[in-house]
């Protein structure tokens, strides 16, 4: 067996978010300020549920490349929705999710049926979305205001955003649905081995559709978080969104073979880029040390999940079986 | 006769000629149906992204007055998809030339890779007009060409720009600027016409980070600019977008009328908040004219009732 540690897994990556913070407090003499924690818990539930949707469909053994360029077109239906057609606030919100599930569905849907691999069927959706979005705005920006910024207002007494709870709320729900419900349970089988899992009698077509399907709505979710943030609808939303996600995901120790995720982990990834685009523009790092450092940090993160894996693997495994097991034990993944 | 399969790469050469033949076809196509075989000039427009709503712009008003002046030359627009693609515009500079068009009008994407291109477009017997995007002096002299710019001047419309935020405030504030791409000419220009404007009024610029053009990017950098320095007093940004950005990065912060926000390009989304002082001023540097400027100009020099030589076109400031 080679289960690491949950509670290792979680403190390896609190080291590095904390190594992170303290850093830049360090740099900066304003970095330690509450006012600099909200503004990074207010601009993560996009990237939250982008990454989310990206992990669900990771560890089913797929890629979603499309999910920037969906953003967009969700985005840009909600504004022309909002702002040209006159609907009320809760239909445009609908019609976005329902846009993102309609993406999502239609690329769970061409790979499964035709089987062609997800890498190129969802880089024909990122053009085909991207197209779409600057066809419905005319490829123009759209003003939206006071009508959707509601949203990313911090709650009174709180001091967090609606959209912040909100992203919350879906990564409990969706750690849930991965480590307790027969469905999650079923798409970690899947990813973990896809024949394995068809010999057991669960057929891997209807898991991998609901997988897709399930990451375009939680896109569709993050435009709505997105649109109220900028209190606008941009055609150009989201360019290269899906490298940032599938980024926190890695970080989080997902595996792009599949069979292995924790939806909470990529949360702490998600927290980790933010923290650290927010630290590196707060200290007035320059554009090339910025990507240098950004970088690093992915590989070293990853690199730390891999050594981590391994040591748990040979060193501890009395330990590790003590303290419980990963969300996806990987003992059959095939490497 | 030995037959032979082809390789990989022949196959990707016959592949390609398809497809400009293709493409050659269509636009043949598309010619024939405007224009029934006259002499008239040819004008090819070649912009950057047409997704971007100020290229767009342009491309439709050049669009337009060619709809207007049907008689006196045709029109063939076309854009690239990335605003860094810089490949896929070389190549349109060479589809264009391979068409023998009369005149490239040109908004390039970078300021020094397009000119070799360029420079064989000339050498082919094209007239060259540059807009939006100044090709770089150095790399025009070294490869001793010489491309006549039609457009208008980013650092004096920033300048204007600036000017109206330093008149808000007092010598020794603190501002930051929200550049956009840092390697593009219009951008490095825009941030120098507000550098002048700032030095000259005694501002301290405590940041200068770059936006990329983009509204979120920017909001990011204004979120993190508002919270190391809580007595920011006002944020100039590269253009309107970026201003959305860092508007909804103010708001966020409750801090609206604390902190001036400026712009450039005056796009639509920006009036609302220029009328209720959320942004106090952008630049208006007449989109739909631009490519038109050039396109007059190209016809002119085309016509030999003018010389090839720089113009300035207008740049008014806008604060309501």
């Amino acid at each position: 067996m080679r289960n690491a540690s949950w509670i290792r897994d979680y403190v390896a990556l609190a080291v590095i978010l904390a190594g992170l913070i303290l850093l830049f407090g360090a740099l900066s003499g304003r970095f330690l300020t509450p006012a600099t924690f909200g503004a990074i818990a207010n601009r993560i539930p996009t990237l939250t549920l982008v990454a989310t949707g990206m992990t669900l469909v990771l560890i089913i053994g797929g890629i979603d490349l499309s999910v920037g360029s969906v953003l967009a077109l969700a985005g840009a239906v909600l504004g022309v929705a909002l702002t040209d057609w006159q609907w009320p606030f809760f239909a445009c919100v609908a019609l976005a999710v329902l846009v993102g599930l309609s993406a999502g569905a239609a690329n769970g849907l061409i790979i499964v049926g035709a089987r062609v691999p997800p890498f190129i069927v969802t880089l024909g959706m990122l053009e085909i979305a991207r197209g779409l979005a600057y066809l419905t705005t005319n490829s123009q920006t759209k003003y939206l205001g006071a009508a959707v910024e509601g949203l990313a207002r911090p709650i009174t007494g709180l001091g967090l955003s609606y959209a912040f709870v909100l992203a919350l709320l879906v990564v409990v729900a969706a750690q849930v649905l991965l480590n307790c419900l027969v469905l999650g349970r079923r798409m970690v089988a899947v990813g973990a081995n896809e024949q394995a899992a068809r010999l057991a009698g669960v057929d891997p077509r209807p898991v991998k559709f609901t997988g897709y399907a399930l990451a375009g709505a939680l896109v569709g979710l993050g435009a709505l978080c997105n649109v109220a943030r900028l209190g606008a609808s941009d055609p150009n939303a989201g360019v290269g969104l899906e490298l940032s996600a599938i980024a926190a995901a890695v970080i989080g120790g997902t595996s792009l073979m599949g069979g292995r995720g924790s939806v909470i982990k990529t949360f702490f990834g998600v927290l980790i880029i933010a923290t650290l685009e927010a630290g590196l523009a707060q200290v007035g790092a320059s554009e090339p040390v910025k990507r240098l450092v950004t970088g690093l940090v992915i590989i070293i993160a990853v690199v730390a999940d891999a050594w981590r894996q391994r040591a748990a693997g040979k060193s501890f495994p009395l330990f590790a079986r003590l303290l419980g097991k990963t969300i996806n034990p990987n003992s059959n993944h095939p490497r | 006769m030995k037959v032979m399969i082809p390789s990989a790469s022949l196959r990707n050469i016959v592949f390609v000629v398809a497809l400009l033949t293709l493409a050659l076809g269509l636009t043949a196509c598309n010619r024939e149906k405007s224009n029934e075989g006259s002499s008239q000039p040819r004008v090819a427009l070649i912009m950057k992204s047409l997704a971007n709503e100020f290229f767009l712009t342009m491309a439709d008003g050049a669009r337009k007055h060619q709809a207007a002046h049907r008689d006196q030359y045709e029109l063939i627009v076309n854009g690239i998809k990335n605003e860094t693609d810089l490949a896929e515009q070389v190549g349109l500079v060479e589809q264009m030339v391979a068409q023998q068009v009369n005149a490239i009008v040109i908004a390039p994407a970078d300021s020094k890779a397009l000119v070799p291109a360029l420079k064989r477009a000339k050498a082919a017997g094209v007239l060259v007009v540059n807009i939006d995007n100044k090709l770089d002096a150095g790399a025009l002299m070294e490869a001793d060409l010489s491309v006549p710019f039609v457009g208008p001047d980013n650092r004096a419309g920033a300048r204007l720009v600036g000017e109206v935020v330093a008149g808000k405030l007092t010598a020794g504030d603190k501002v930051a600027i929200i550049e956009g791409v840092p390697t593009a000419f219009n951008g490095q220009q825009r941030r120098a016409g507000f550098e002048d404007a700032m030095r000259t009024a005694g501002m301290n610029i405590v940041s200068v980070q770059s936006g990329y053009w983009e509204m979120d990017r920017a909001n990011n950098v204004a979120t993190a600019l508002l919270s190391e320095h809580p007595d920011l007093k006002a944020i100039l940004c590269g253009n309107d977008s970026m201003a959305l950005g860092a508007v909804a990065a103010v708001q966020a912060a409750g801090r609206t009328g604390k902190v001036l926000v400026a712009g450039f390009d005056n796009i639509a989304a920006v009036k609302p908040m220029l009328a209720d002082g959320r942004v106090v001023a952008t630049a208006d540097q007449h989109a739909d004219k631009l490519a038109v400027f050039g396109i007059e100009a190209a016809l002119k020099i085309l016509r030999g009732e003018a010389a090839p030589a720089d113009q300035t076109t207008a740049v008014d400031l806008v604060t309501r």
